[in-house]
Parts: C-alpha cells; sequence; structure tokens
C-alpha cells in the first residue's frame, strides 16, 4: 500500500486523541490522590502483536513500559484471547514495573480479528503488603509487598471476574477507593475499545493496521534523523543512591553513554549490583527512565511510540541495581529511577554542555501516614510523592524555584486535601534560602514540608534520598544543600531521621522533611552581583551565603553591592 | 425613535462593534484594537457606527462589553504591585504552585514567574483546620509589622489567602478589617470572600490574580465609561463574565477574576441563547479565528460550566488537562476548549517526511503568506485559498486583496517535498488542521460520555464557516447552522445575557451526613445577599428575579464533581435523596457507570441570581443593514479526492432563502465565508441563520 503522509498525520492524531480522553477520563473519575491529582498513570494503544504505536500524554517513568508488561499477557494467553476481556497484570516478573502499577489492556477485534490493544497503566494506592501504600524502601523479597496478579483476565467475553476483583477487594487497606479506581479504570477502557472501533469504521481494518505499522516505521526514522543530527561522541557519569534501602554503603550507578551515527547505547555497566531492599529497578523501568531522559535531547515532540526505541539500545548487566532478579522486592523502585534519570542527564551533559542544566532538586521524598482513627477505627491511608524540590542551574540561567520535572512531572498534593481527608496537619511548606546549589547560574532552592500526627498513631513510611550524596553541580557548579529528615524538631525529643524508615508516630508528634536543593552551574564567582543582590532582596539567599558562596559584599542597610570590595573578595579567591 | 442595544468585543487584534435596533436591524464594524488604551479603539468604532446608523446616543438603552484586557494585563504583566499576606508556614505556596509541566520532556519550560515576588509575600500567626476550628487566632501584632513593611513599599494592592479560610473565613476577615482600618487607600481582596474553594495553592492564586487585575480594570471602566458618555451613551456599562452573565462595570472592578474569559463566554452564551429561542436542540459551539479554534457544547439548553480556568498561559489541549502553563483562577467558567489551530497555523515537514500543521502560527503579524504583509511559511489559510474557498479577490469586503501566486508557490514547494500535488497538499492541510480541531470538539464531548453525531455544529470566528463542513461530515453531525455576522458573533452573543450574580460556598461534607437544614444555613445569607443585589438592580419583583441553587457532588475521593440543580429553595429531605439519585445517573451519563455502594459528598454550594428581562433579549431576527452583496458568480473549488475539483456557485446570504439549495456552495460575506460541500444543503431560518444539512440520500 502506498502510504499517504497526510492520511498518516490524521491516523497518529485520532489515536493520539482517543489515548488522551482515556487519560481525561481517568482524571475526572479517579478515586485516590495519587491518581487524581498526582496523575500517575499512563495510556497508550498498541497493535495487535504488542507494538506501541501511540500513547497520550503520560507519566515519563511509565515511558515504554507498556510493551514488556503487554508481552507478559500475550505471551501467557497465547491464541485464548477474545473479544470483551480484559487483561490485566502487576507483577515485574511478567514484565510490569512494580504491585501497585495495575496493567489493563483490553483488545480490540475488528471482523473477528484482533487489530489493536488499548492499554492504560494507573498507580493504584495499597495492594496490601507489611507497609501501607506499598512503597517501603527495606523489604526484602517481592512477597512481603502485597498482592501480586500474574496475567488474568479481570474481564473474560464481556463479563466481570468477579473472583478476581474480590480478591483485590480483600487485599487493600483501602477497598472502597480502590476498587473506585479499578473501575475507573476498565471504564476508560471500553470507551476507548468504542473510539477506536470508530476509527476502524471510517478507515478500514486492513488500512488501519498498515498505518500502525507505518506510524512506527516513520517514528523509527524521524529518531534516527534527529540522533544523527547531534555530534558523536562518548559520555559517563556516575551518581549515587544514598544506601539500598536496608542499610548499606552508597550504590553506584554508572553510565556510559555512546552517540555514534543515529543511534544511542547506554550502558550501565559498573552500576553496583542489586540490593537486599526495594529501591532498585527492573530492566524494563530502567530503561523508562532512561529513555525519558533521551527524549529530553533528541526532540520532545516525536511521536511515543515502539519506533522510538529502535534506536537506542540499553545495556544493563542482569543482577545488577538496575536489572534486578526475581524474587527482589521492588515497592520503592520509583527512587532509583530517579537516579537513573539523573545518571543519565549527567552523562549527556558531558555529551552536550549546552543543553543540560545540573542536577534537578529533590530527595524523592514520598511519604505515607496510615492506621485507624478515632473509636469507629476508620481505616486512613494519605500516600505522597514529591520527588522533586526544583530545577538544576544552566545552561544558561538559574533553575527555576519550584520549577516542574519534565521527565517526572507529578504534581504536589494540595495541603488543604491532606488535612480535609487526612488526621493530619501540615505545619510549613516552603523553600529553604541558601540552600540552592551556588553557581554562575544558581540551582532551584530545597523544600521543606512538615506535618503533625493528630491521629492517636499513625504509622509512617518514609521513602527519601539525598541526605549523603547531595544533587551534583556542572562546570565548577556547587550541588545543593543535603535532605534532611527530623522527628519532633525544636522540642526536647528532637530527633535525626534516616533518609528511609517504617515507624509509629504518635498524637503530637512532628516530622519535617526537608529536600534536597537542585545543583548549580558555572563558577560561583562568576555570577553577577546583580543577580545575588536579588536573591539576597527575595530573601532567597542571604548575606552571610552571598558572600561565602558567590564572594559577594551586600552592604544590607543600603540595599546594595559593594563592588569594590566584592572584587576584592573575588580576586582573593580566583589568584593563582 | 427606536431603541438600540451595543456590544462590544475586543480581541487581542480586532475591536468588534455590533449595534441592534429593536427590529434586529443590525450594523457592524470590525476594526483594529488599540492595545495601549483599549477604549480609544471603542469610541472611534462606536461613534462611527452611530453616524452610519444615524443613532444618537440617548437611543442607546443597553450595553454590553466583552473583554480581554484582563487577561492582556497579566501576559503584559501591566497589573498591580500586590502584596499578599499567608498563614505563618506558607509564604512560598504562591510561587510552589503544582509542580506539574504541560510540556514533557522540554527541560526549556519554565512556569510563569509569580504575581508577587516573594518579599512582598508576608506571614502571620494564624491557623483554623481543616474542620473549621480556630486553633490560633490570627496575631495583630505581626499584621502591624506587615502592615508598616507594606507601607514602604509601593503597594497598590493586597491579597489575603489562609489555610482553610474556605471553611472558616474568621482570621481573614480579622485581617481584612484590620487592613481596612490601616491601609484605607488599598484594595484588600481575600480569598473567602471570592470563591472559597478547597486548594490552598489554587484559591491563593485566584485572590493574587483578583488584586493583580483590580486596578487595572477600575482604571479601564472609569476610562472606557468617560469615553462612551461622551458619546452621549449613558446606558450602564455590563461587562461579560466567564459564566456566560453579565455585571454591572463597577462590580466587575473589584472583581475582575469575573471576566477573565469574558470574550469568548460572549460567544458561547449567544449560541445558547439563539439556541434555546430557536430550538435548535444540542449544539457544538465551534469558534475559529486567526490563531485559535474553540469549541463548547449546549446540552438541554445549558453550557456546561468548568469549576476553573487557567490565565496567561497559551492554548493548547495538553493545558486542558495538565495545569501549570497559566495562573489558575478558581472561577465557574464555560467549559471551552481551546487549540493553538487558526488560519494562521503553519505547515510545516519534518525530518522524516511528515507533515505538521501547527501548533506555530503566523497569527496576525505578518499573517499568511497570501496577506502579503511578509509572511513566508503557509499557513491554513492559504490552503484554503488555493482550495478555492476564499474569494482570491476579496476579503473582509475587498479590504484585503489575496495574492494568490505567492501562497501557490508556497505550498507547492511543500508537495514537492512531500511528493504530492499542489492540490492535494492543501487538501491535506485543510484536513489536519480539522483533526487538530477535533481534538478540541472530542475534549468537550466524547470526554464527557456524549456523542457528537447527537448535536448540530454552530459555526462562527471568521474561519468557522470554512471549516465547519468537513469537520461536520468527521463527526457525523448532520446539521450545521452559521448565524448572520458570524464573525463577529461574540459582540452579537453577549446582547442576549442577562445579569447574573454568583455566591460559592465551601461545603465539604458527606451527603449521608448532611440534613437540609445544614444546606439551608449554609447559602441562607447567600440567597439573601443575591436578591437584595438583584433588587438594587431594578428586578424588584418575584417574577423578575431567578434564583437557584447548586450543589456541586462527587464520590468521596474524586476530583471532578457533577453539578446539580436543587428544584427550589429550602431544601428539604426528600430532594437530598433525589440528589443523589441523579448524582448518579448524571455519573453514569458522563463517565459510563455509577458505583451506589459509595459515599457521596458535597464539594460546594454556589447560589445564582439572574435578573430576568420582561421581554426576550434575542429579537425575532436579525438582518444586517445595508448588506454589500456579494457578485453572485461561480469560482472551481476543491472537495477533496472522492469529489475533485467543481464548479461552484458563489451566493451572498441575501440570495438565500428558505428553499434549500444544494451543494456544492461557497457563502461570500463581509466578515466570514462558509462552505457548503457537494452532498449537503443550504437555507435561510425564519432568524437569518444559513442551516446546512446533510441531504438524506448522502447518509451513509
Amino acid at each position: 500500500m502506498k502510504i499517504d503522509p497526510i492520511k498518516r498525520e490524521l491516523i497518529k492524531n485520532a489515536l493520539v486523541t482517543i489515548c488522551d480522553s482515556m487519560l481525561v477520563m481517568i482524571v475526572r473519575t479517579a478515586r485516590s490522590t495519587n491518581i487524581k491529582n498526582t496523575m500517575d498513570f499512563s495510556a497508550t494503544i498498541c497493535d495487535a502483536e504488542g507494538q506501541l504505536v501511540a500513547q497520550g500524554l503520560a507519566v515519563p517513568g511509565h515511558l515504554g513500559a507498556m510493551m514488556p508488561a503487554l508481552k507478559g499477557c500475550l505471551d501467557y494467553f497465547g491464541d485464548d484471547i477474545s473479544d470483551g476481556d480484559i487483561m490485566t497484570s502487576n507483577d515485574p516478573y511478567a514484565g510490569c514495573s512494580h504491585l501497585n502499577d495495575i496493567f489493563m489492556f483490553k483488545p480490540v477485534f475488528a471482523d473477528g480479528r484482533r487489530i489493536a490493544v488499548v492499554c492504560l497503566i494507573l498507580h493504584h494506592t495499597d495492594l496490601g503488603g507489611r507497609v501501607p501504600g506499598g512503597n517501603a524502601a527495606d523489604s526484602s523479597e517481592i512477597f512481603q509487598e502485597g498482592l501480586r496478579i500474574p496475567p488474568s483476565k479481570i474481564y473474560e467475553a464481556g463479563k466481570p471476574n468477579t473472583s478476581l476483583l474480590r480478591i483485590i477487594e480483600h487485599n487493600t487497606r483501602m477497598p472502597a477507593r480502590m476498587m473506585g479506581d479499578v473501575y475507573a479504570q476498565m471504564a476508560a477502557l471500553n470507551t476507548a475499545e468504542k473510539e477506536l472501533l470508530k476509527l476502524v469504521a471510517s478507515a478500514g481494518a486492513p488500512v488501519l493496521k498498515a498505518y500502525m505499522t507505518e506510524l512506527i516505521d516513520y517514528t523509527e526514522r524521524l529518531t534516527r534523523a534527529k540522533i544523527a543530527a547531534l555530534p558523536d561522541g562518548v559520555g559517563e557519569f556516575t551518581d549515587w543512591n544514598d544506601d539500598d534501602g536496608v542499610g548499606s554503603d552508597p550504590v553506584k550507578f554508572h553510565v556510559k553513554i555512546t552517540k555514534k551515527g543515529e543511534e544511542f547505547i547506554v550502558d550501565f555497566t559498573g552500576t553496583s549490583p542489586q540490593g537486599r531492599g526495594a529501591l532498585h529497578t527492573n530492566l524494563a523501568f530502567a530503561a523508562s527512565c532512561a529513555c525519558a531522559s533521551l527524549r529530553c535531547v533528541i526532540d520532545p515532540d516525536i511521536p511515543n511510540n515502539a519506533g522510538f526505541y529502535k534506536a537506542i539500545t540499553i545495556i544493563a548487566p542482569p543482577g545488577s541495581f538496575v536489572n534486578v532478579q526475581y524474587p527482589a522486592a521492588l515497592g520503592a523502585r520509583g527512587q532509583g529511577g530517579y537516579r537513573v534519570r539523573s545518571v543519565v542527564l549527567g552523562a549527556l551533559a558531558q555529551l552536550y554542555p549546552d543543553l543540560i542544566p545540573a542536577c534537578a532538586g529533590g530527595s524523592e521524598f514520598a511519604i505515607v501516614f496510615a492506621g485507624y482513627e478515632g473509636k469507629a477505627r476508620k481505616a486512613f491511608l494519605h500516600l505522597e510523592f514529591h520527588n522533586v524540590s526544583g530545577q538544576g542551574g544552566g545552561p544558561d540561567r538559574d533553575g527555576q524555584d519550584g520549577g516542574p520535572y519534565c521527565i517526572g512531572n507529578l504534581a504536589n498534593v494540595p495541603i488543604e486535601l491532606i488535612e480535609a481527608e487526612n488526621p493530619v496537619l501540615v505545619e510549613q511548606y516552603a523553600f529553604i534560602p541558601d540552600s540552592g546549589g551556588a553557581g554562575r547560574y544558581r540551582g532551584a532552592l530545597g523544600i521543606v514540608r512538615q506535618y503533625r500526627v493528630l491521629a492517636e498513631e499513625s504509622t509512617v513510611n518514609l521513602r527519601s534520598d539525598r541526605h549523603l550524596n547531595p544533587c551534583w553541580g556542572l562546570f565548577g557548579g556547587k550541588p545543593g544543600a543535603l535532605s534532611r529528615s527530623t522527628i519532633n524538631p525544636g522540642t526536647a525529643k528532637e530527633e535525626n531521621a534516616p533518609s528511609k524508615f517504617v515507624r509509629t508516630l504518635r498524637r503530637g508528634d512532628v516530622f519535617r522533611g526537608e529536600m534536597a536543593a537542585s545543583g548549580g552551574f558555572g563558577d560561583p564567582y562568576c555570577r553577577e552581583p546583580a543577580a545575588v543582590l536579588e536573591d539576597v532582596r527575595q530573601q532567597k539567599v542571604t548575606v552571610g551565603h552571598a558572600l561565602s558562596a558567590y564572594g559577594v559584599v551586600i552592604d544590607a542597610s543600603a540595599g546594595n553591592v559593594d563592588l569594590a570590595a566584592t572584587a576584592a573578595c573575588r580576586a582573593k579567591r580566583l589568584a593563582p | 425613535m427606536s431603541n438600540f442595544s451595543l456590544g462590544i468585543d475586543i480581541g487581542g487584534t480586532f475591536t468588534d462593534i455590533v449595534l441592534l435596533g429593536g427590529d434586529g436591524e443590525l450594523y457592524s464594524k470590525k476594526l483594529l484594537s488599540t492595545p495601549a488604551d483599549y477604549s480609544v479603539a471603542i469610541e472611534e468604532g462606536v461613534a462611527d457606527l452611530m453616524r452610519t446608523a444615524g443613532v444618537s446616543g440617548s437611543q442607546i438603552v443597553e450595553l454590553a462589553h466583552g473583554t480581554t484586557i484582563a487577561t492582556n494585563a497579566i501576559i503584559e504583566r501591566r497589573g498591580a504591585a500586590v502584596a499578599l499576606i499567608t498563614t505563618r508556614g506558607f509564604r512560598d505556596v504562591l510561587e510552589l504552585g503544582r509542580f506539574r509541566s504541560p510540556r514533557l520532556y522540554d527541560l526549556k519550560f519554565r512556569k510563569p514567574e509569580p504575581l508577587v515576588e516573594r518579599r512582598l509575600r508576608f506571614e502571620v500567626t494564624e491557623r483554623c483546620d481543616a474542620k473549621g476550628n480556630i486553633l490560633q487566632p490570627m496575631s495583630e501584632t505581626e499584621l502591624e509589622a506587615i502592615t508598616v513593611a507594606i507601607e514602604h513599599e509601593k503597594v497598590e494592592a493586597i491579597a489575603v489567602c489562609f489555610i482553610n479560610a474556605h471553611i472558616n473565613p474568621a482570621n481573614e476577615e480579622a485581617a481584612v478589617r484590620y487592613l481596612a482600618a490601616r491601609l484605607p487607600r488599598v484594595a484588600v481582596s481575600a480569598s473567602s470572600q471570592l470563591v472559597p474553594q478547597i486548594g490552598e495553592y489554587e484559591r491563593t492564586s485566584t485572590t493574587v490574580v483578583n488584586a493583580y487585575l483590580r486596578p487595572v480594570v477600575e482604571h479601564y471602566v472609569t476610562s472606557l465609561t468617560r469615553r462612551l458618555a461622551r458619546l452621549k451613551i449613558d446606558a450602564p456599562l455590563m461587562i461579560m463574565q466567564s459564566n456566560g452573565g453579565v455585571l454591572p462595570g463597577p462590580l466587575v472592578a473589584t472583581m475582575p477574576i469575573f471576566i477573565i474569559e469574558s470574550g469568548p463566554a460572549a460567544g458561547a452564551l449567544g449560541a445558547q441563547r439563539l439556541g434555546s429561542h430557536l430550538g435548535l436542540g444540542d449544539l457544538i459551539v465551534f469558534d475559529m479565528g486567526g490563531t485559535t479554534a474553540k469549541a463548547c457544547i449546549v446540552q438541554a439548553n445549558e453550557l456546561i460550566l468548568a469549576p476553573d480556568t487557567e490565565v496567561g498561559g497559551s492554548a493548547s489541549l495538553g493545558a486542558r488537562m495538565i495545569k501549570g502553563a497559566g495562573f489558575i483562577v478558581q472561577v465557574p467558567t464555560i467549559d471551552i476548549a481551546e487549540v493553538g489551530a487558526g488560519g494562521g497555523s503553519i505547515a510545516a515537514i519534518d525530518a522524516a517526511g511528515g507533515i505538521l500543521v501547527g501548533p506555530r502560527s503566523a497569527g496576525a503579524e505578518p499573517g499568511p503568506i497570501c496577506y502579503d504583509r511578509g509572511g513566508e511559511q503557509a499557513t491554513v489559510t492559504d490552503a484554503n485559498l488555493l482550495l478555492g474557498y476564499l474569494n482570491p479577490d476579496a476579503l473582509v469586503g475587498g479590504d484585503l486583496k489575496l495574492n494568490y501566486a505567492k501562497a501557490e508557490a508556497a505550498v507547492a514547494a511543500l508537495a514537492d517535498r512531500l511528493q504530492l500535488s499542489t492540490i492535494d497538499t492543501a487538501y491535506g492541510i485543510h484536513l489536519i488542521a480539522n483533526a487538530n480541531m477535533m481534538r478540541a470538539l472530542q475534549a468537550v464531548t466524547s470526554e464527557r460520555g456524549r456523542d457528537p453525531a447527537h448535536f448540530s455544529l454552530l459555526a462562527i470566528g471568521g474561519n468557522g464557516g470554512v471549516h465547519a463542513a468537513n469537520l461536520a461530515e468527521s463527526l457525523h453531525v448532520e446539521r450545521i447552522i452559521v448565524p448572520p455576522v458570524a464573525g463577529l458573533f461574540s459582540a452579537l452573543g453577549m446582547l442576549f445575557a442577562d445579569v447574573e450574580h454568583q455566591f460559592i460556598t465551601s461545603f465539604f461534607r458527606r451527603l449521608d451526613a448532611t440534613s437540609p437544614a445544614d444546606v439551608n444555613g449554609a447559602v441562607d445569607g447567600l440567597v439573601r445577599q443575591a436578591v437584595e443585589l438583584l433588587v438594587s438592580e431594578g428586578y424588584k419583583t418575584d417574577e423578575a428575579r431567578e434564583v437557584s441553587l447548586f450543589a456541586d457532588v462527587k464520590y468521596v475521593g474524586q476530583t471532578s464533581p457533577l453539578s446539580i440543580r436543587f428544584p427550589q429553595f429550602p431544601v428539604t429531605d426528600a430532594m437530598i435523596s433525589d440528589l443523589l439519585e441523579r448524582y448518579g445517573e448524571l455519573h453514569q451519563q458522563t463517565y459510563g457507570y455509577r458505583s451506589d455502594r459509595e459515599p457521596v459528598q458535597f464539594v460546594s454550594l454556589k447560589v445564582v441570581g439572574r435578573g430576568i428581562p420582561s421581554s426576550s433579549r434575542v429579537p425575532r431576527r436579525v438582518s444586517r443593514a445595508h448588506e454589500s452583496s456579494v457578485k453572485a458568480g461561480i469560482r472551481r473549488a476543491y472537495f477533496g479526492p472522492e469529489h475533485g475539483w467543481l464548479e461552484t456557485r458563489l451566493l451572498a446570504r441575501t440570495a438565500l432563502s428558505v428553499v434549500p439549495v444544494l451543494g456544492p456552495l461557497i457563502i461570500e460575506e463581509y466578515d466570514t465565508t462558509t462552505v457548503v460541500r457537494p452532498g449537503w444543503s443550504a437555507r435561510l431560518d425564519a432568524w437569518n441563520n444559513v442551516v446546512i444539512e446533510i441531504i438524506e440520500e448522502s447518509r451513509s
């Protein structure tokens, strides 16, 4: 069939529109904060063989995640897949990511033959396990983390699999919320199927099939052309995790990125072995995070489908921290995934110094408050991700304070919503002055979030990092301030807490989480004194820090820079 | 001496003015806006129109106005110097925002810098919990210190937003009283007095935007009123709100957040009023201009409201779902989806031979190539010209000559690279622009569980009539309506709006724990306020007022509530249980399922007070006075591979009648062009709308 570029664009648009409408429907109908507010979900359409054809706006961590998970289901069911089925799985050892991400796949049939599969991942609140929210860093086997659903049918030939639904309902701490989300997920798939069938009706099944294949080929050509336009070279970088989640020495993430012609090779050889905890990732998730980072330099607007991945080779030694083997736990693998992103971006910065800023700030902060409240013992479970605190400095301007992270893109949770739904009082949510990595271009400030427990007692699960290893600077820029966790700050009971813990806090106890700040870019002594003065005026930098970090002397009473004293101070350090 | 109504719509590029007589006689004028002071173009245009029509100022009894002044002030950062006072611990809520980028993988994306810089954000000790208990009263000692600091700065407006003030405003009110006494000349906006809803960032943003805009809008209203007075027009200035009602200018000046989407709302409201007046049924309102296309729906004669809008971001569907491109404003706003697709959208070819249309746009300057004002990249309008849809000699009634040769050369260059013919490329550009707009249409229909095939498409805007025909075919819509003055329809539509006041109160509680007395108690004061306001505006009898009560309801834990109207006030037990059932039905209809075992909760209650005019605001029929008629003729136009090139009749609207004329046809007017495809017919209805319908036999 001769390919018409106009028709290809029209079909591409139609497929992405179907994905987007699934997502919009989920936002409007889901129950849990993590889905409706944080938008931790993704929707795609794959062809009959399971090749990704179109993806809607998505959480970048889910990039490319659909194909291995769908393969898990297609391999298991083989020919036993029929109209009206919805397949589901959350098994990281069958291509999924971690237990909380439940994947659902609805095959779409035209004239009795499978023509496509509509797919939806939602990060669900709780699937049981030893720690509420499924996000404990110190689980050591997947069996501790909750309900593991192997490739299964949650709908079979148009009929709900009530046994499976009941098993899910009885293995979560929050059945109403969780089942609301499960039904929302299935309803969105049904709507997407209807929309896709309309497209089949207007384009014709053989034509649509041919164009789905062509869309993948076209994307591969586009990706290769974009990659070819970048200079060749090799970039290497190392970043660290504080520990493996159970308590170990820092974990090394190492990557070597080779750009040659129209391909990228991303090689994680040299990364530490898998840990004893749940922070490490399987290959599928490491690849998602690496590809998301690569998109930033290749082209943000390339269609997101199987063609994109064909020009990228990921090497991750089995048994390493980025390719764990059965039966390792993976519940908190999101944290490891952030380190994959930062190390890949670090290597890309060596290759393309004029494209990449210093390390984004944040401690991959995730917290759970859970327990039973009052006489009625009403269950509560607050799960919140605040992975990132802002942007790194550079390459040509400061990192924006509170700026979004375009390859993470989870929203924070409204304080008033937390308080309305949980026995928790939030006491502070603010920037931390002086914390941003010093540099010619300053890194964004770190952030503090402080909570007080109002229930009689609450299980608190913290997953965070960067207590030991800061967000790096680039080209002479300083790293951002480290993270810190404190329980009952400013009281006689004050104690420093580790970056990861599960423990019980009682009514009136306070937890203070300080999230690491972003790295700076370039020599801080080359920063414009006027920019330092502006930071001081905005109370983002103190007069003392202006002097110690930037060599800029500020006359606080006059509100200006003492240029002569600044020049003298800077000359002293710059002198050979 | 008959009476006239004056409708004025200001967009970024053009100012549209419509003068409508009681008998439906209509005069219109389109002129370039004057961004330095928008009221200048208004005075000039209105004076000119009054001269043409021979109408004196005293004959103008109604005056409605839609304006982008608020949006522009934010985009251009021309608002007031604002100080923000927050609860201790939350000074940075405004700047932290929600951490979301509408542009994935784009390391360069930045959210807009906050409207209040950090040094002008002050914290005061006070706290209220989520149930409304005051944990700490507001510290006057600290507020005094803040007041002193504010006095030292050149602050023109203050915003106050405390945590949980939507539940219990006592502390905020104490702060407002204190500030009013200490700084009587500085306008204070408090979150609990505007639209008190949950979400500290969203409410703070709303309050700050209000404070930021107040002086600008106040100045504008004063200046416009003065200029109109010079024309001896003393009808009260009514300004269009984002929800489709109008409010008096002086009231708007204190609550400018209500007019953010003033212009787009006017078109939607006009369509809704026209639709219910004529019984047109459910409508998709499709408005396509030079840079963006907008769509909204009217179902069962009602517009759908979204709970908030974003101001200062760019138009994209991504932004509709992932907020963060602009400043959020929690004001009920007609739910209008917008995409960056218009006549100026640029067609380009990517590195793998793919063709893209938009989102880059040639805008109004330099505009499409055929405008011959320096544009070098082929646009949708250039494609439409090659397709024969636009008159090469005359656009805007002959004011604008088009350069056909240049447009053709540019499209031919693209065609070469795509290995397609020039005309197939032009048609492709037209179709891809449609596909982009389909996303806006889908967003307002399918995502809400509505099948577009059950709607009629009402096409407005300069390019609405050019693209409606093909869009309708793709959506399986069977009827298109192009109203008179479609290109300036917003200016006409706002004349159909009623005075409307809305009051919202947060009401975050479960339905099964709510008694009628709780609801009635929560809204009693608001209902009284609505009635008092309407009485003061001359709606003195019960018949002249409609006060309705709406509840925003959702399943516990859900994000997006659905709005349901109580049949009357005060509320009874039966009405609450009925509400539960109606919520289930609406959820089923909207999202395809209901979940009766799950608990349901209220989010907020809204009181809407409407002034009912003594007679319909929609005239019996509208016709343009002195319509310059286009010469009837024939032009070749291309209707895709299925029809090819066809000799196509050119007609003026006045040449149509109630008898349907078969397509293909092109209807040319001063402000718009309408394309009728083969297989469709066009006729006029009694109101002077062009009605385009699919012909039975050609229905597939």
